[in-house]
């Protein structure tokens, strides 16, 4: 027998305790690791070398607020900016509101040249460019519904008073969202009669230019009826987090609660088993074990049963994001779900934290108390 | 007598209770020589399991001195006390408190986990322990699956592992039937006489006590007739 093997005896004494506290562990390390990788997903867009060249302008007030769309030739002349398309949410529903994507009017002869990250069949995009009703639409999305090319799909307007008739044209891949649907920004115009635009989609000519972009479509529209923000599309896209209010907050708030109670647990289960122990700790110390080593084998026990139950937690959000598609479990809610080193060593560093601090209280008084008093415990 | 190997000087010991002080010992001088079986008798109460502790380096006395092997037990700090347990000190208990989940042989190695002593080596020492003991046949029992008797024998030789100076058993056969009892005196004597350990017992069974070489009786934290 070595130490280590003493520590696991003294572990499995208990087996369905050891269990439970296990299972309890994994499950709120799950929880906590879902949760972060969630608003990993929803606050930290991936940012790629084409996307830093692209900005939005959107009016200035909210994105509720549209723009004319006599702006784009006046932004298309701006030094530094390569292409610009419009780009309106549309906010349309697909037979029922439960079947939520999201759908852009754009320009379709513009949109797969800023657009560069994704990779689309030419000759599909080339009748999407000729055909005014035409889409194209992201293989996850063409999944999700079972929707082939050809196939013609209703959207019923819910911002915007129109029925759009689309056909599919085409399928894109890759980028950072495959879910959403692109169509013709002029057949909106024909259907609204509106012309207006919700933002514009700047190509910048290269990164140096970026900054400038921005400062000067600002100062062009300044003095104007609706004044524009540009930013970046990173930027952009972390505005949508404040559309759910503090979502960072309320995460966080949770990851709380989850460790607090993960700590309990634990704390829980330590206590018990080191009060079963008492004698049994007070024998040891009667056969020469100091302090150190008697807290050392209570620290190890409880630091191992935590590190079991966080790696069970981490496998199991790993095994989530691997096998189960949760853009359509979210209802297209998270585009992707990929669950970082990062976020696995922090679940895993404070499992076994939690372990760590569960146990020094109970620990601390079992050394401190007498080698008399822990005989007499059960005598 | 050679040198004591315990010499006790005017030793007392007083529990506080509260506003109450309730004395174990009262002035205690005795020596313990090299290789005698020492029992420790008197009634409930009398101070022998107190005197035992003290002895044994679990407890420190309030006043006085107990030296073992020229170590005065109460100078010694609790990480320095607990070294010298490892060394000098093997302890039976009346309960024989065994670990459960650990078999006889795993019982009995626990004591030499904490030397620098290799696998193979601690596995001789722990299989001569267990021989002595007659217990070679029961090296893989958990403690449930073994008599009293034999329980106790395990705890016996998880005491003498270390080969320890003093071997010191708080009412062995308070737990045992007759006939277990009398294996347990026997062992014990034989461990006296032919190893030439030194043992103090500590009982308020006379007919356990007449295994002893030599009766200290104590009575309301006194020796009677000067030990």
């Amino acid at each position: 027998m070595t130490i280590p093997g003493f520590i696991l005896r003294n572990a499995l004494r208990n087996k369905r305790r050891l269990t439970l506290t296990v299972l309890s562990v994994a499950l709120s390390l799950f929880l906590f690791t879902v949760l972060q990788t969630a608003l990993r997903e929803l606050s930290q867009p991936q940012l790629t070398e084409q996307s830093a060249l692209r900005l939005i302008v959107r009016h200035k007030v909210s994105l509720a607020n549209v723009l004319p769309s006599k702006y784009q030739s006046r932004i298309a002349r701006v030094p530094g900016v390569k292409r610009v398309s419009r780009l309106t949410w549309f906010g349309g529903i697909y037979i029922d509101e439960s079947n939520f994507f999201a759908q852009f009017g754009c320009d379709a002869n513009a949109l797969f040249d800023i657009l560069t990250e994704v990779t689309t069949d030419p000759e599909q995009v080339a009748v999407f460019k000729r055909e005014k009703t035409a889409c194209m639409v992201g293989i996850k999305t063409m999944n999700r519904f079972g929707w082939k090319v050809g196939q013609k799909v209703t959207l019923r307007g819910t911002i915007y008073p129109a029925t759009l008739e689309l056909t599919i044209r085409g399928v894109y891949h890759g980028g950072i969202d495959e879910t959403n649907l692109f169509f013709h920004h002029e057949y909106l115009d024909e259907a609204t009669g509106w012309h207006v635009v919700g933002c514009y989609w700047i190509q910048a000519a290269n990164a140096d230019a970026v900054a400038d972009v921005i400062q000067k479509v600002d100062a062009m529209f300044s003095s104007s009826a609706a004044e524009t923000k540009t930013e970046t599309e990173r930027a952009f896209q972390l505005t949508f987090l404040s559309w759910f209010g503090n979502v960072k907050f309320l995460i966080g708030s949770i990851c709380s609660v989850i460790v607090f109670t993960m700590m309990l647990v634990t704390a829980s289960t330590m206590s018990m088993a080191i009060r079963e122990r008492t004698r049994e700790i007070a024998v040891l110390k009667a056969l020469g074990y100091n302090g150190g080593q008697i807290f050392g084998l209570i620290l190890a026990e409880s630091f191992g049963l935590a590190l079991v139950g966080g790696l069970i937690g981490c496998v199991g959000t790993w095994f989530l994001a691997q096998n189960v598609d949760m853009y359509v479990l979210s209802h297209g809610f998270f585009v992707k779900f990929e669950v970082t080193p990062h976020i696995v060593s922090a679940g895993l560093l404070i499992a076994t934290a939690m372990g760590v601090v569960s146990c020094v209280a109970p620990a601390v008084a079992s050394v401190r108390a007498s080698v008399l008093d822990g005989l007499r415990e059960l005598d | 007598m050679d040198q004591p190997i315990v010499q006790i000087r005017e030793l007392s010991k007083v529990y506080q209770h509260g506003d109450i002080e309730v004395v174990a010992l009262n002035g205690i001088s005795l020596d313990i020589g090299r290789g005698e079986f020492v029992a420790l008798m008197g009634p409930s109460g009398s101070g022998k399991s107190t005197l035992l502790h003290i002895i044994a380096g679990i407890d420190r006395p309030s006043n006085g001195r107990c030296v073992v092997e020229g170590t005065d037990v109460g100078d010694l700090s609790e990480t320095e006390l607990a070294a010298w347990r490892k060394q000098h000190v093997g302890f039976v208990f009346q309960t024989f408190n065994l670990i459960p989940v650990l078999t006889a042989f795993e019982n009995v190695e626990l004591p030499l986990l904490l030397t620098g002593l290799s696998a193979r080596e601690r596995r001789d020492h722990v299989e001569a322990a267990l021989e002595l003991v007659g217990l070679a046949d029961r090296m893989r029992h958990l403690p449930r699956q073994l008599s009293g008797g034999q329980e106790q024998r395990v705890a016996i030789a998880r005491a003498l592992v270390t080969d320890p100076t003093l071997l010191v058993a708080d009412e062995p056969t308070g737990n045992l039937d007759a006939h277990s009892a009398a294996d347990v005196l026997a062992l014990l004597q034989t461990l006296n006489r032919d190893a030439g350990k030194t043992v103090v017992m500590v009982t308020h069974d006379p007919k356990a006590a007449a295994h002893a070489r030599r009766m200290v009786h104590l009575e309301k934290g006194e020796l009677l007739n000067g030990g």
